[in-house]
């Protein structure tokens, strides 16, 4: 008897714990096989410089829309910190732009998510709103013409190698 | 984390689709999952003062942040961990609670609230990304968190039908007897 509960147990178990799969960031990058020019911005950032994405052209983009309040959204820092460690050095630029909330509110989050890329402020959500988002977190990743070349809907893990390797590709 | 005191498995419509209640022993919150085909969606119980908490805490008053606490607002995570591209449009759900039919509280028909009442562009902005979208389109590995009010008090008991689109073909699930957080402590029914 304590066997067939053994193994009803197991058999359950995906049942039982549905949140440890809510937990799971997703996988992989979807390729935007249309390439769609990126919608450009004008962003100040936390440390009051501007950033015109426009000016960014030649180099491979990273933007991840997000806010401090959604759980995905802080899951996923820590692994972005970890990939813009290694992409800053080969010129690839990384942008979190924080949807509708203050310089302080990001600056407390910061205290418990310590990120070096630049987070910039779309306080008024205009530039979200010129962007393909429904819903955060939402990432592009922008190729050295300007275009959206992958989007990624909900968090993942950005060090995770595969990844890291399409995002590469992009590099002229 | 460990979910157990309350289980039932169910077939739904579809033969492959499965639904599953399941009640957190510490908490007394309980969560509803449907899934098909690599698909999951699940709803878990807020409690009216979390959202009431969440809402002030992103400026909404007292009593704006009351209207949504007490309109069965369920923390949402919809996921396409599958292996075909999924789409989904809230406005084609249906909630069936006391015989009546009656559709989601989606990001517009809560703009239309806003609308007639004083709130600021600040609070209106978090609560729209704050819900889950209305409309949607998952590729393989996809997901999002978001919350979902179905417009009834607290403590009500309702069917949902939902529907999507995988790979093409259009999917209808029914979660039978999802019930809104009471608003009082948990774990006592």
């Amino acid at each position: 008897m304590p066997r067939i509960v053994l193994f009803l147990l197991l058999l359950l178990l995906p049942v039982l714990s549905p949140f440890a799969t809510a937990q799971q960031a997703g996988q992989g990058l979807t390729e935007v096989t249309d390439r769609p020019p990126s919608p450009d911005f004008l962003l100040t950032d936390m440390d009051g410089n501007r950033h015109r994405l426009s000016e960014y052209r030649g180099r491979v983009v990273i933007i991840n829309f997000w806010a401090t309040w959604c759980p995905p959204c802080r899951a996923e820092m820590p692994s972005m910190q970890r990939a813009w460690e290694q992409l800053k050095k080969e010129g690839i630029l990384m942008f979190g732009i924080d949807v509708g909330e203050d310089e302080d509110t990001i600056f407390q989050f910061t205290a418990n998510y310590p990120v070096e890329f630049p987070l910039l402020m779309d306080q008024d959500s205009s530039v979200i709103g010129q962007w393909p988002v429904r819903g955060l977190p939402t990432t592009f990743v922008v190729d050295p013409e300007g275009r959206i070349a992958y989007r990624a809907i909900g968090g993942r893990e950005w060090d995770d190698p595969e990844l890291l390797v399409l995002v590469r590709a992009l590099k002229r | 984390m460990a979910l157990s005191l309350f289980i039932a498995v169910v077939l739904s419509g579809s033969a492959a689709a499965e639904v599953s209640a399941t009640k957190d022993p510490q908490t007394g919150l309980r969560t509803w999952e449907w899934g098909q085909a690599g698909v999951k969606f699940q709803l878990v119980q807020r409690l009216p003062d979390q959202t009431r908490a969440f809402f002030q805490g992103r400026g909404f008053s007292s009593a704006n942040a009351d209207t949504i606490a007490r309109s069965c607002v369920f923390q949402t995570i919809f996921r396409n961990a599958g292996k075909a591209p999924l789409s989904y449009d809230l406005d084609d759900w249906i909630l069936t609670h006391k015989g009546k039919t009656r559709s989601l509280q989606t990001r517009e028909r809560w703009d239309e609230v806003w609308r007639t009442r004083d709130v600021g562009q600040g609070p209106r902005i978090a609560f729209r990304w704050s819900l889950l979208p209305t409309r949607q389109q998952f590729e393989p590995g996809d997901y999002n968190w978001g919350m979902t009010s179905f417009g009834l008090p607290p403590g009500e008991r309702f069917d949902l039908s939902l529907r999507l689109t995988l790979d093409g073909k259009v999917i209808d699930g029914r979660i039978p007897a999802i019930t809104c957080a009471a608003d009082r402590p948990q774990g006592i029914d």
